[in-house]
This record gives C-alpha cells, structure tokens and sequence, in this order.
C-alpha cells in the first residue's frame, strides 16, 4: 500500500542567475513499511527531493502525496532528519528530543514518559541532561533520530544522517537503524552517497540519475537482517547500484 | 591564578588613591579645584549619612531599569520584524544605523519638549539611547540563525510566536546578549546625561548641583559612584549572563 508518493516532481536550482533543472520529474511509490535508500551523484537534488518530500521546499511541478492526500506544508507527519542534526544548542539534550512534542502541546509528564522511551532506544538516557556541544558527532545523530521518532512520523525522512561519521560509529549506527526500523515498522526514506550504506538499510534503493535527475532504477535487497559492511551477500546488490550509478557519475565529471 | 589578579587590581586602586593623596598634599592646585580622597570619602560619607546619595541612586537606576527594559523589548521586536519581513529591513531598516549614531542627550531637548521636565522625559532619552543597539544586535542574530534550526521547528509543527519564543530568541540570543551590553552602557549614560540636563533629582541632578555649588569633591563623588555602578551592572548582571550563555552553548 502506498504510503507516501512522488508524482512527477520538477524542480530548479537558481545557479549563477540561470535556472538550472535539478528534478526532472520525479515518480516514487514508497509502500506502507518500506525503507528505501535514495542514491545518486552528488548534486543530482536527491536532498532537495527529501526537502521537497518534508514540505520544507515547493516543487515546480509536481505533488507529493501522504496516504493518497495531497501536501502542501511542512508538518510532524513526516520528520526530517538533517545531515548535521540541526540540534538546538540551547537546549540539553532531553529538551530537544521533546521540542516538538511541546510544540504540539503535550503535558510534561507525558513528554517525560515518551522520551524517556526513545532517549533509551538511542542509548541516550545517561546523557538526558547534557548540552549538545557536549556530545559526540555520533552522539548528536542519535538525538536527532531520537527527537523525529518521539514524534511518531507517518514517514521518517533521513538526509545522509550518518555521512559525517567515523567508520565505526557508522556501523554501528547502521546495524542499530535496522533494528529500529523492525521494531517501530516506520515508513523510512534515507538519502545516502555510499553504496554500502543504501544496501545495507533499503529493502528497496531508488538510483538517481544525473541532472535534470529522474529515478533511473529501483533495486529490490531481499537479503536477511540484521546486515552488517562485512556481508558478502550483499556484494551483487552493492555492483547491480554500481553499474546503474557509474554511467551517472560519469556524465557528472564530464559536465564539470 | 584569580587571587593574584585580585592582589593586582587592588595594589592598583591603592596606588591611584596614594598618587592622588601626595597629589593633594604637594598643594600644587587649590582645594577647591582639587580636593582631597578625604574629602570626597567625606562627601559620600555625608550623602549617604542624609540619604540625599541613596535616593539619587536609587532615582537613577529606577529609570535607568523602566527604560532599559522598554529598549530591550522593543528592541528585540524590531530587530526580529526587521530581519524575517524584508519591507520592514528596507524601510524603517535603513534608518536605525542613523539613529543610532545620534547620541543619547541629544534627545533630551526633543524630550523636554514632548514631556516636560519629568521622569517619562528622562526615561524616553534612555530609551532613545539603547533601544537601537538592541535592535541592531537582534537583527544580526536572527538573519545569522542556522537555516535548519528553523526548517527543524516547522518540520516538527513550530509556528508563529512558538517559532519566535521557541527558535527565533534563543538562537539569536548569543547576539542579542552583545546588544544588551551595548544598549545598556548606552542607556546609563543616557539617564546621567538626561539627569544632568533635566536637573530633576537623580546622580546626573546631584552632579549639577555639586558644580552650581562650586562642591568639587561632590562632582568626583558622583563620578566615582556612577562608575562603580557602571562596574557593578556590568559585572554582576550582563558579564555573568554571557558567561551563561556562552559556557551553554559550548563557546568557551
């Protein structure tokens, strides 16, 4: 069943004064469930397709659709997880993971009770109290997965969360995302540059070719979880994305 | 480390009285144009013996807090309008860098004008005075906020006044501390210099009277009282929110 769907979204860049066509039509089904990885080359707009998909940017042409209904705005039903955390300095730790259920008016011991929930699913309880420069880069990620999953989205967006991590950190990460995909069964969209990184989370990964991009092929990864960077059943899924990606980046270099 | 900068300022501030005494004792000028730390020890002791000295005091910061706290509200509102509705920047923006560099007792004859020579007069100065430090600071605080933290709290449903009390504020805050230091400075000097030509009781009022009187060590008494509570202010109220601030958010 679909749960969130991408007709023919086009979009432009504004570079240099001349527009540039970023999007050129993008068509994406994600099914109720699903985790798909979003990959391509650098600069094909796949992040401005996750903004787009959040409500945070307007497509040119095109709609999303959320449960068969048209958006228009940016809203708690579909969190985005940005690629530097964009935690609240100001804030510790456990008052950013709350922030948007306080926005949403919630009462403070339920708050409490939520976050506590998901502060313990991120192993983050030790450090409720801490200050964001405090922590970790790793650390930091955990608290903004923590703060998009109190919201208890219909669609959790991922804009290269894990792309500014150490190696092992990021595997870590990796192994503790599928997990918390099997145990809160949400709908995960997951922009990502790493090949390993896509087969590893995406039961499905979506490869965008260069600009103006479209959705070039979707590749299905039936392997078994939990996956891990050493599995070698995941090699012919890593080289059937490759071979479709190749040509793209190609075209890229060639541009440039 | 602390103690031994201590031990410095206070072998300083014993050094200049020591100066100023054997200043004094050289009888190099006459006592009535150069008194001795006696003698101004003496005339604060006296003011504050009658009670003259606390109620200046306390009638300067009373103003000095009433239109401090209107610049600094209005100000954040005018810095934050500036910065997110563009017709406003363009508009009344393009004034405020002007307005600023008025200095603050040149208000005053427009505020005996529109007041009188009343304590709303005095306070208007000060306003005058600090409001577009504030603003200034507040403007560059939000326009310099982190794009995301913004695009966050609308993605997790902030709107309206829960954007600007929940993002907008406390993102800029680290800015807006800047302004409050400035415009603070500034609205002090505006309530002595609004009092000095108001001649309507105050600090500013008594160091008018002390130079009417041809009474110098009152004059360097007021002095010496309206730069220690410049200190104290400052040091007890906006260097310690900074340091707050600052050790909060990881910059220091």
């Amino acid at each position: 069943m679909a749960k969130l769907e991408a007709k023919n979204i086009v979009k432009y860049f504004d570079h240099d004064g001349q527009q540039l066509k970023a999007l050129g039509g993008i068509n994406l089904t994600v099914d109720d469930g699903d985790f798909v990885c979003l990959v391509g080359p650098s600069g094909c707009g796949k992040s401005t397709f996750l903004r787009i998909a959040a409500g945070l940017q307007r497509p040119e042409e095109g709609e999303i659709l959320l449960d068969n209904r048209p958006i228009n705005h940016t809203g708690p039903d579909r969190i985005l997880v940005f690629q530097e955390g964009a935690l609240f300095p100001w804030l510790r730790v456990r008052d950013n993971v709350e922030f948007g259920l306080k926005i949403a008016g919630i009462p403070e011991s339920e708050r409490h009770e939520i976050s506590n929930r998901y502060l313990e699913m991120m192993q983050l309880t030790k450090f409720a109290n801490s200050y964001t420069y405090q922590l970790s880069t790793g650390m930091k990620q955990r608290v903004a997965i923590a703060r998009a999953l109190v919201m208890d989205p219909e669609v959790l967006l991922m804009d290269e969360p894990f792309a500014s991590l150490d190696a092992q950190t990021r595997d870590l990460l990796l192994v503790e995302m599928q997990m918390i995909w099997q145990k809160t069964k949400k709908t995960i969209v997951f922009v990502t540059h790493s090949i390993s990184e896509a087969a590893i989370l995406g039961n499905k990964v979506a490869v965008f070719t260069h600009r103006p991009s479209t959705i070039k092929k979707i590749v299905q990864i039936d392997h078994r979880r939990p996956r891990h960077a050493e599995d070698e059943g995941l090699m012919k899924y890593q080289q059937e994305i490759l071979a479709e990606l190749k040509p793209e980046v190609r075209s890229m270099e060639e541009e440039s | 480390m602390k103690g031994k900068i201590t031990a410095k300022k206070i072998a300083f501030y014993v050094g200049i009285v020591l100066v100023w005494q054997a200043l004094d004792a050289a009888n190099v000028w006459d006592n009535t144009v150069f008194p001795s730390p006696y003698e101004v020890a003496e005339d604060l002791a006296y003011g504050a013996a009658d009670g003259t000295l606390w109620y200046g005091i306390g009638t300067s910061l009373w103003r000095l807090a009433v239109g401090l706290v209107i610049a600094i509200v209005g100000g954040i509102v005018l810095g934050i309008f500036m910065a997110r509705v563009e017709t406003v920047n363009q508009t009344i923006g393009s004034i405020i860098l002007g307005l600023q560099s008025i200095p603050s007792v040149a208000w005053a004859p427009l505020a005996i004008v529109w007041f009188g020579l009343t304590d709303a007069g005095i306070i208007f100065v000060t306003v005058a005075g600090a409001i577009f430090a504030v603003t200034i600071n507040t403007y560059s605080g939000v326009k310099n906020i982190n794009p995301d933290y913004i695009a966050a709290a609308q993605n997790m449903g902030a709107k309206g006044d829960q954007l600007i009390t929940g993002v907008l504020i406390p993102a800029a805050f680290p800015y807006m501390i800047s302004g409050f230091k400035q415009g603070w400075a500034f609205a002090w000097r505006g309530v002595i210099g609004a009092e000095l030509l108001f001649s309507f009781l105050g600090l500013g009022f008594l160091l008018n009277v002390g130079r009417q009187l041809n009474d110098v060590s009152q004059v360097i008494a007021m002095m010496l009282v309206i730069m220690v509570i410049g200190i104290v202010i400052d040091g007890l109220v906006f260097k310690r929110l900074e340091d707050k601030v600052m050790s909060r958010w990881g910059l220091r």
